[in-house]
């Protein structure tokens, strides 16, 4: 599953310290969400679509 | 907040497991040392080391509940491999044993020492793989 968390972020000018502050996880887990090599869970990704305002669609991409 | 919690839980599991080693090194050394090997004692002392075993498995679980969840995976893969290490290596050290393939007696001590070993090695493992 791809992401576009790294851009949202950017464009907020947020730290992944920032993020996973917010989030209410630790910066290892956002780093590992950016880089593919972890897929949140469904709260997970309802925390980070509020927290970005959209929808967790418009986030998370499927690869198929 | 859940930088807090996790901080929390680690706390309360810290002083569990020094309590469970404290009443461990009482049940184990505590009748040739304290009560010269009054079985009362003795008894009591195992019990107390169980019931505060228990406290610590219950520490434990609200420990791993606290963490978030990428740090929960990385310590549930590292349980994983730790139990299966525990599972497979122990019965084939006794289907090893009872076929007389076994020289000489290995302290039972050696088991846990070695899935401790284990678990900090898969932990790590797991930690570099998500970093």
């Amino acid at each position: 599953m791809r992401n576009r968390i790294t851009d949202l972020r950017a464009e907020r000018g947020w730290t992944q310290a920032d993020l996973a502050q917010r989030a209410g996880v630790s910066r290892q887990t956002i780093n590992a969400i950016e880089t593919g090599k972890f897929d949140p869970s469904l709260p997970l990704a309802f925390r980070l679509a509020r927290l970005f305002g959209l929808k967790i669609e418009e986030i998370f991409l499927d690869d198929q | 907040m859940q930088a807090q919690q996790e901080l929390k839980a680690t706390g309360r599991l810290l002083l569990w497991t020094f309590a469970w080693a404290a009443t461990l090194a009482l049940a184990k050394f505590g009748p040739r040392l304290l009560w010269d090997a009054q079985q009362a004692a003795s008894w009591v002392a195992v019990a107390v080391n169980v019931v505060v075993g228990i406290g610590w498995i219950v520490a434990f679980t609200r420990f791993l509940r606290a963490l978030d969840e990428l740090q929960r995976k990385i310590m549930q893969d590292a349980l994983a491999v730790t139990l299966g290490v525990g599972w497979v290596g122990g019965f084939a050290y006794v289907v090893a044993d009872t076929a007389g393939l076994v020289a000489r007696d290995v302290n039972t001590a050696a088991l846990p020492a070695l899935l401790g070993v284990v678990f900090m090695i898969a932990f790590a493992v797991g930690k570099l793989r998500y970093r």
